[in-house]
């Protein structure tokens, strides 16, 4: 299963891209216990704030763009958890 | 021919309801004038490395320095840019009521950004790698501050090209606080957003460049500056909210244009056009990139006279990124 984390915006208006393949992953059942936990229709979408992050995620063929003040929950913890997975690899 | 005629006509009854508005917002102004253009009231507070708004205040309007550099710059930024709107274009702060300034420094951990967040402006410390600290930047705090003075006037839509507009709109301000505060006229300026953001393993002058947009940096971790400096350049995508940061370019590079054309200050030329355009109550929330090119020029035409240096200097400009009218 492929994750692909893309964040763009912010004031720089870099966009950057983390990906992990959860196979890889030196837990993967753990990975696969937070993906279970996404909610893909959240019941609340706030409007974009100038300069937030625009976050768009990735799990196999599901999507969903969500601004950064949105990114709560199983989502932050999906994210914050790729990034480091690519980032600092050793922390996996 | 009759299609021609009547689209003119359109354009004239068009033109004469724009400027009936906007008398009514310069009585409205003039009304408002008996309202006290009050002093900053600033308050600074600190997140901690956290996520939590708003913080722990940290300093009050009128308190000592102390000794946390980006709680300072915070502070002496809103006021340099409150200074701007008040003395320059007779602004009361953002909403134009004297409302209180409010920012959060030290937000989040290794927090690559700022941002308005409809009440307050918050910057991160940087990664340390490729950015430091977001407060380093006076354009950077004013074009924060100029996001609350977008979203108390026009209200651009964030997004696509109103986006973009609402973009530029807080690089423009944000360069004329700095360029105000440095001396600078419309030919000394770097036009840079964001200088001294960056470390200095960044091959890189800042943000972006108004005066030529695609420029600002060219890095091997960042890649090279995508935006594009006319419409012929102009980017279609998804993400940044439809490409906000990018197509900002544009009418970045427009208002560099009319500013030097004019020359001098370009805060009390072009910038008052461009104030009066966001302020004038004319353009809609959903404004596209020929309608504001027209409204500036209906503002030039306005405060400075028809075909005016500065009406001309305007019409030029944006001519020259692909937006002639």
């Amino acid at each position: 299963m492929k994750i692909t984390v893309t964040r763009s915006g912010g004031i720089a208006g870099l966009t950057r891209e983390w990906v992990v393949r959860v196979e890889e992953q030196g837990d993967p059942d753990s990975w696969f216990r937070l993906v279970e936990q996404l909610p893909w229709q959240p019941r609340h979408r706030s409007a974009a704030q100038p300069d937030r992050y625009v976050y768009r995620i990735g799990v196999s063929r599901r999507h969903i763009t969500l601004p950064e003040q949105d990114l709560t929950g199983p989502w932050r913890l999906l994210v914050d958890r790729v990034r480091d997975a690519v980032d600092q690899p050793e922390k996996e | 021919m009759a299609h021609v005629a009547r689209a003119a006509r359109e354009s004239l009854a068009l033109d004469e309801s724009i400027r009936q508005k906007r008398a009514v917002a310069g009585e409205q102004g003039a009304q408002r004038g008996a309202r006290r253009l009050e002093p900053p009231a600033r308050s600074i507070f600190d997140a901690e490395q956290t996520e939590t708004l708003p913080g722990t205040l940290v300093r009050s309007e009128g308190d000592e320095p102390g000794p946390d550099v980006a709680v300072g710059e915070a502070y002496d930024g809103f006021g340099h840019t409150h200074a701007l709107f008040r003395e320059v274009y007779g602004r009361a702060s953002i909403d134009d009521d004297n409302m209180p300034l409010l920012g959060t420094v030290h937000f989040g951990r290794d927090y690559e950004n700022a941002f308005w967040d409809g009440e307050r402006m918050v910057f991160g410390d940087g990664d340390g790698m490729v950015f430091g600290r977001f407060t380093a930047s006076l354009s950077v705090i004013g074009h924060e501050l100029a996001h609350g003075v977008t979203q108390y006037t026009a209200n651009l839509i964030y997004r696509g090209q109103s986006g973009a507009l609402n973009e530029s709109i807080s690089d423009v301000f944000g360069a004329l606080v700095e360029q105000r505060v440095l001396g600078h006229t419309a030919e000394t300026a770097s036009w840079i957003i964001g200088a001294g953001l960056f470390t200095d393993r960044v091959e890189g002058l800042g943000l972006r460049s108004m005066k030529a947009p695609g420029t600002a940096y060219d890095d091997d971790v960042l890649g090279k500056d995508p935006q594009p400096d006319s419409m012929n350049g102009y980017i279609d995508t998804v993400g940044d909210n439809g490409g906000v940061h990018l197509n900002s370019g544009i009418p970045n590079r427009a208002f560099y244009l009319a500013a030097t054309a004019i020359g001098g200050d370009a805060w009390s030329s072009a910038g008052q056009i461009w104030y009066d355009t966001v302020s004038g109550g004319t353009i809609p929330a959903s404004c596209d990139f020929i309608t504001f090119a027209r409204a500036t020029a209906g503002a030039a035409a306005d405060r400075f006279g028809a075909d005016s240096i500065e009406h001309v200097a305007v019409t030029e400009a944006w001519a020259t990124v692909g937006l002639g009218s």
